[in-house]
């Protein structure tokens, strides 16, 4: 029995084992930490709460239901009508060869698809945020009624628009305006993906198969079943992510990036991880577009009018030719976020070249510029021989081309809604567009390997890009 | 079918003439938009005019090209032809017999001589009865893979061919008739020869196949016109003669720019005989183990940039081997940028056994210019088994070392990295397995109709030559190389084994039986001969199928030995040759290395598993490995039930030890024994104690103590260091065990390795400091047994342990504070803490440091060595433990008093003394 009544002895054994177990916890060994897991940068989905008893009836015209959201969201259509969603404008931009600053958007400028909004909203308004913007009169940007909240919170199976923007005849609002949640990669698509007048024409990497994509479509969308939103984040309504083509300054912060989420040089290759400084991530891990529905590579306005046999993917005689093409290999240029030139109204163009309508900036000196991939759309669109601009018919409409297949008297009635002065004499000139390719991202294992780029049967044109030659051989722009 | 109106017609004529102008106006405006891919062109080299062997202008002539006299007017051509084994493949060696093999049907080491069963064609040499090939027919079947020049150019004793006496005995000059079926004259003179054909490795896309038709032809002095059909600059006419094309020339009669382009080799100019060597534009698809891509179908390579998941192959687990071929064709090397022309200024490095040691590189080098005129065409080459060729050469070119750092890479991860890199080869982890089919056996002990052996292909189930049957490719097998610089180290290798007939003939040389007379053997007229389809038909239905064609019985292979004595070739036998081929390409990215220890230390390790060499061993002849390689094949031979043949390798014939699968079992025989010795004694001596004491309990007369008194032996420091020791000493005996046996438990073999050396590293800095502790108090006097008396006092103390405490007699040692141990403690004590301790840490020290101090841990046997003595060591330390704790029992008042002693510091101590308890406890004896 011991004499001692504490039991000391505890105190020697505890020291036994703190002396063993520090090392061995400080020298155990680590596993290969692969740096940071992107999954941690995903925003939070909210827990969603069903409008099916909140909201009450009855709900006659658009405008009421948008009231009936503004009873507890009081702030959500001032929000929306800050954002471009709404306004279909960048902000102002002061350009070089104006007086007074331009903005850029679907409002007010062309592109060399559809070409021009103005005058045809009764069409083109049916992916406007927003109801009953009519032809002929300008919108009132402040009425926030107009506001369309449910072509974004409905479930997109209980809604759609059309003409100006207004639902179609027959949308139960109610039931729609109770379906609310938060958007899914249907809302967004049901507009994104079928711009420029179907399926997959306009972009090139947004088809209806991103509805339901699978992994080899899309890793994030397919195989993580990502929303838009899960990208594009979005707070009080404003959504990251500017579409270049649409502005001539793009903040970084506006912008969505892959390094978002993604660590910067995540390859566990040292040559690969190097890459990054001058190649975009989406040129490797987008190695073509359209990659399940063909998109509109070439557009002939030239041609429209003819009544030869139409089919959707080669002629429409109100629009005339077209070439459709899948499994794109993109085109590839330096770029830095942002544009060098954006076409607007008025420009005066050289009828013998391409007119650019964007031209991406950067080039192999900028920093900043790195290899990006990029549709090229590349189409034959009216221009005024007289004035050497281009012209912006209107087509929708009982007096527009698509149904008198009148050039002429589409360019006079085009002059007071654009502004752009009609000498009376037009003629076709080519014009180039450059898309960014940013979406169907394949998983790692399909990205671009080494050969794709270098080597004989390499895809990129080194000398075009500034390149004295493949730099594996040459050396990259940065080393001496 | 009515008619339609007429304004619909011409809608429809127009609307289809303006469809085509708009599809063509539509395409200019995409054309703008595609990249013009540009031809790689280096048009630095100069214009040139083609000269004929004369040196007269070919244009003027009409003779064949002679790329000597043309490419000699500015490169010195003689020095090129006699500095290019490509070229010379053996000519210079031709001798009687290899030094090496002893061989007598070898001429040389190389492919002019050396015998190659796969093709089976072999070079006659002076004084043979039979011919099978001259030298004219060698350039005919072999020519194909041979740049020219050497044996296709001159003799054997080195004079020109054309200048050879024609005689149908001589092999230089003669040829067999295949319709009179002996040897006729070859004029050489009509033939021509062919020189070093610098076209076909030096243009971006020489004209193999005209090449090959012309020399299956005989007409070898076209052969390098012929390269150059489809260039433009000579056309071959209705009757098969090549014309020189004068648009191709310009008024100087020099060829135009744009009609050759002059480059360095690339790898498709290799790959035309090395073969396969694939580009990426389509995918890449390959069916069995032709010899038309020689390389492929020997080893498994595959060299091409794409992803093996791309390719068009029926592949087992396709879509997982998202890598490369091989890496570094991936990265765009060129077969080149390591097997570099020796003398070329940009890629000469000195060889580091010549270079001082103060330099670390010598810029000085030839002038472009220089090397330019006199490019030595002996290329930078490895360590490959299959060929002696220039031997002078081998392991000339850049190594896996020579361009990555391969310490730097491998050691955070692999432990050991200088011991494996110094027995195991850079190919051996990262060319883990072949994903294309690759020869395993050649059998041509017997013939198909088609004239070919029994062929079978490694690595795809089923029929090879489908594009359904299953490729699940094949793992190399390791086999021990020894290196120029005398380093053992295990490489990759496909094994290649063949059967074929030898005979002896009539001049006493040994040959092996010719194609020619195998044939007639076994076909006649095409066909199976009739005595040979009454032998071999097994199932009766008259036909000789591809199961039945196999010597498996005595009486099919006096059968066909007969024949063979019957065509005059004498004491016809079966040899069976085993052929190592290197396996160096088709390199895996560091994702896909073995970077499983347990790839190789597992008792299912990969150097030691079973390989098959052939399904069927014909003739039950086993065959036996090449001499001539640089490999060491001291293995098993084996068969299985089926009669497939298999090679094992035997750790222990070379030389290896491989832990984890190899064991020194007698080790663990010992020290298990002596534990389970131990364990059974004090199991016994226990339980007799016990049975005495619980009868001492039943009776009467009961052992009880008197005197009982606590003494306060143990201070804390003792108490402390003795239990840290015993934590640890447990701890390292129970990571040691799973460690010593890794495939028995399977928890993280790292993080237990950890916790044993953090144990080991406290158990030394405890042990030192408690060796001072015990100095400098003085305390150490207690271990040291007093000499006087010592043997005495140890005899009595083991007499009471065997009998006098079954007896219930006193200790004969009582323990004091100054006095703690007896005897046997003392000896035993002093022992395992200053010997066997201090043993055991030093050979574990060893261990962890190996790598820092070869030259200790060598002296000792290294670390196989060390391992035996360090397990043997915990053994006794286990035993030793066992007993201790046991021993503690003994003493004190009861058996925990010890224990509870050495945990509180007090001991209960008392002197026995046996009561009688029926007696009242007040009369207590003093």
């Amino acid at each position: 029995m011991p004499i001692t009544k504490k039991p000391f002895w505890i105190l020697g054994l505890i020291g036994i084992l703190l002396i063993i177990a520090a090392p061995v916890v400080v020298f155990w060994p680590e596993e290969r930490s692969s740096g940071n897991d992107p999954a941690d940068f995903i925003p939070e989905h909210a827990v969603h709460v069903s409008h099916a008893d909140i909201v009450q009836g009855p709900l006659e015209t658009p405008q009421d239901v948008t009231r009936a959201c503004l009873e507890c969201h009081p702030e959500a259509a001032s929000q929306v009508m800050q954002t471009s969603h709404w306004t279909w404008e960048s902000r102002e931009f002061t350009v070089p060869g104006r007086d007074e600053p331009v903005t850029i958007g679907k409002a007010n400028q062309i592109n060399n698809f559809c070409i021009s909004a103005q005058g045809n909203q009764k069409s083109c308004m049916s992916c406007h945020t927003g109801y009953g913007w009519q032809e002929g009169q300008a919108y009132d940007y402040s009425i926030q009624e107009n506001v369309d909240c449910l072509i974004c919170h409905a479930d997109i199976n209980t809604y759609a628009k059309s003409n100006y923007g207004n639902p179609v005849e027959g949308v139960d609002l109610l039931a729609a305006a109770r379906s609310v949640r938060a958007p899914t990669r249907e809302n967004c698509g049901t507009c994104h993906f079928n711009g420029g007048g179907g399926n997959n024409v306009k972009h090139g990497d947004l088809s209806e198969t991103l509805y339901y994509p699978d992994k080899e479509i899309d890793v994030h969308m397919g195989g993580n079943d990502f929303l838009c939103t899960d990208c594009h984040w979005t707070e009080n309504h404003q959504i990251l992510g500017r579409l270049v083509v649409d502005n001539y300054q793009i903040e970084p912060d506006e912008q969505v990036s892959c390094a978002n989420c993604h660590n910067e040089t995540p390859h566990n290759d040292e040559r690969i991880n190097s890459h990054v400084q001058s190649v975009a991530c989406q040129t490797c891990h987008v190695p073509a577009y359209a990659l399940d529905e063909p998109t509109k590579t070439n557009w002939d306005w030239s041609t429209a009018g003819l009544n030869i046999p139409e089919d959707h993917y080669t002629y429409l005689k109100i629009k005339g030719a077209f070439i459709y093409e899948q499994e794109v290999q993109p085109t590839y240029l330096w770029f830095n976020g942002n544009l060098d030139y954006r076409y607007l109204l008025g420009d005066i163009i050289d009828p013998s070249q391409p007119t650019l309508i964007n031209d991406p900036a950067g080039d192999i000196s900028d920093p900043n510029a790195k290899i990006f991939p990029f549709k090229l759309h590349i189409s034959k669109q009216p221009y005024d021989t007289g004035y050497n601009h281009l012209l912006a018919p209107i087509t929708s409409g009982e007096n527009g081309y698509w149904t008198t297949f009148d050039w002429d008297l589409a360019f006079y009635l085009a002059e007071p809604v654009t502004g752009l002065p009609y000498s009376g004499r037009y003629g076709f000139t080519t014009t180039y567009m450059y898309w960014p390719s940013t979406h169907m991202v394949q998983p790692a294992e399909k990205a671009l390997q080494c050969d794709a780029c270098h080597g004989d049967s390499g895809r990129m044109d080194w000398e075009e890009l500034g390149y004295p030659g493949d730099p594996i051989e040459w050396g990259g722009r940065f080393q001496p | 079918m009515k008619l339609l109106p007429f304004k619909t017609w011409i809608s429809i004529t127009g609307g289809v003439l303006v469809l085509v102008a708009l599809g063509l106006g539509i395409n200019q405006a995409a054309a703008a938009n595609r990249e013009v891919q540009d031809a790689a062109i280096s048009p630095i080299h100069p214009e040139f005019s083609m000269l004929d062997s004369d040196g007269n202008n070919v244009l003027d002539s009409g003779l064949p090209v002679s790329t000597m006299k043309t490419c000699g007017a500015c490169h010195d051509t003689e020095f090129i032809a006699s500095h290019s084994y490509h070229s010379d493949l053996g000519l210079s060696e031709v001798q009687s017999a290899n030094p090496v093999t002893g061989e007598s049907w070898d001429a040389s080491s190389g492919p002019f001589g050396h015998w190659d069963p796969l093709g089976y064609r072999y070079l006659s040499q002076p004084g043979d009865e039979f011919l099978d090939l001259g030298t004219p027919e060698w350039v005919m079947t072999y020519g194909l893979q041979h740049i020219g020049g050497g044996p296709a150019y001159l003799s054997r004793t080195g004079q020109a061919l054309t200048s050879l006496p024609a005689q149908a005995s001589n092999p230089e000059t003669a040829a067999i008739n295949p319709q009179l079926g002996r040897a006729v004259i070859w004029d050489w003179e009509e033939s021509g020869i062919i020189e070093m054909n610098c076209f076909l490795c030096h243009i971006p896309s020489p004209n193999t196949s005209a090449r090959q038709e012309a020399i299956g032809e005989g007409l070898f002095g076209w052969a390098n016109t012929a390269t150059l059909s489809g260039t433009g600059i000579v056309i071959k006419d209705g009757s098969g003669n090549y014309l020189w094309n004068p648009e191709a020339f310009d008024e100087n009669g020099e060829l135009l720019e744009e009609n050759i382009t002059i480059q360095a080799p690339t790898n498709d100019n290799c790959s035309t005989c090395h073969g396969l060597v694939h580009g990426s534009e389509t995918p890449l698809v390959l069916t069995g183990c032709s010899l038309e891509y020689s390389q492929t179908a020997r080893t498994g390579q595959v060299i091409a940039a794409a992803m093996i998941s791309d390719s068009g192959m029926n592949l087992s687990d396709k879509n997982s081997l998202a890598r490369s071929w091989d890496v570094h064709a991936a990265r765009q090397l060129q077969c080149v940028d390591c097997h570099y022309s020796l003398n070329n200024p940009v890629y000469y490095r000195e060889s580091d056994s010549t270079r001082p040691d103060t330099l670390i590189f010598d810029p000085r080098r030839i002038d472009l210019g220089d090397y330019l005129e006199r490019p030595d065409h002996d290329f930078a080459r490895g360590q490959s088994a299959q060929s002696n060729l220039a031997p002078e050469l081998k392991g000339s070119m850049r190594r896996c070392e020579s361009c990555h750092h391969s310490r730097n890479i491998h050691a955070d991860w692999l432990p050991y990295t200088d011991a494996h890199l110094s027995a195991i080869s850079c190919e051996s982890c990262h060319i883990p397995q072949m994903y294309a089919p690759a020869i395993e056996s050649y059998d041509w002990t017997v013939i198909s109709i088609e004239g070919e052996p029994k062929s079978v292909c490694r690595g795809v189930e089923g029929d090879p030559d489908t594009l359904y049957s299953l490729v699940s490719g094949f793992t190399p097998t390791l086999l021990p190389r020894r290196n120029i610089d005398g380093q053992q180290v295990l490489a990759p290798y496909n094994l290649v084994t063949t059967w074929f007939w030898i005979y002896d003939d009539a001049n006493g040389n040994t040959r092996p039986v010719r194609l020619i007379d195998l044939e007639t053997v076994y076909l006649k007229n095409g066909h199976y001969r009739a005595e040979i389809v009454k032998e071999f038909d097994a199932d009766g239905d008259g036909q000789v199928s591809e199961l039945e064609l196999t010597l498996d019985t005595s009486a099919k292979q006096e059968l066909i030995a007969a024949r063979l004595v019957g065509l005059g070739l004498g004491n016809p036998r079966i040899q069976g040759l085993v052929q190592p081929y290197s396996i160096n390409h088709g390199v895996a990215g560091s994702g896909f290395a073995i970077s499983d220890c347990r790839a190789c230390h597992h008792e299912a390790s990969r150097i030691t598993q079973p390989v098959r060499l052939a399904v069927s061993v014909p003739g039950g002849v086993l065959p036996a490995f090449a001499e001539d390689t640089n490999i060491s094949a001291n293995g098993n031979l084996s068969m299985d039930e089926s009669g497939a043949l298999f090679y094992t390798l035997d750790p222990i014939t070379e030389g290896l030890y491989i832990f984890g699968n190899s064991n020194t079992a007698w080790v663990d025989w010992v020290g298990g024994l002596s534990f389970l010795g131990v364990l059974v004694a004090i199991t016994v001596h226990g339980a007799l104690r016990y049975l005495q004491a619980r009868k001492s309990r039943k009776s009467q007369r009961r052992l009880t103590h008197r005197n009982t008194r606590k003494l306060y032996l143990y201070e804390a420091y003792e108490r402390f260091w003795h239990w840290l020791q015993t934590v640890l000493i447990v701890i390292l005996l129970v990571t040691g065990l799973f460690i010593h046996r890794p495939d028995l438990f399977g928890i993280s073999f790292r993080g237990l390795v950890v916790i044993h050396n953090v144990s080991a590293a406290i158990l030394a800095i405890n042990a030192f400091l408690s060796l001072f502790y015990h100095l400098a108090s003085g305390k150490v006097r207690q271990f040291l047994p007093h000499p006087y008396g010592f043997f005495d006092d140890a005899i009595r103390q083991t007499k009471f342990y065997l009998r006098g405490i079954f007896k219930d007699e006193p200790h004969p040692f009582e323990k004091s504070p100054e006095k703690k141990m007896n005897p046997l403690q003392q000896v035993t004590y002093l022992g395992i803490l200053n010997v066997l301790l201090p043993l055991q840490g030093l050979t574990g020290i060893l261990i962890w440091g190996a790598q820092r101090w070869p030259e200790a841990a060598g002296l000792v046997g290294g670390l196989a060595g060390l391992a035996g003595y360090h397990t043997l060591l915990a053994w006794l330390f286990a035993a030793f433990i066992a007993a201790h704790v046991y021993l503690t029992t003994t003493g004190g008042t009861g058996p925990f008093d010890s224990i509870k002693a050495m945990i509180t510091g007090w001991e209960v101590t008392g002197e026995k003394t046996v009561r009688d308890i029926s007696e009242p406890q007040g009369k207590k004896k003093k």
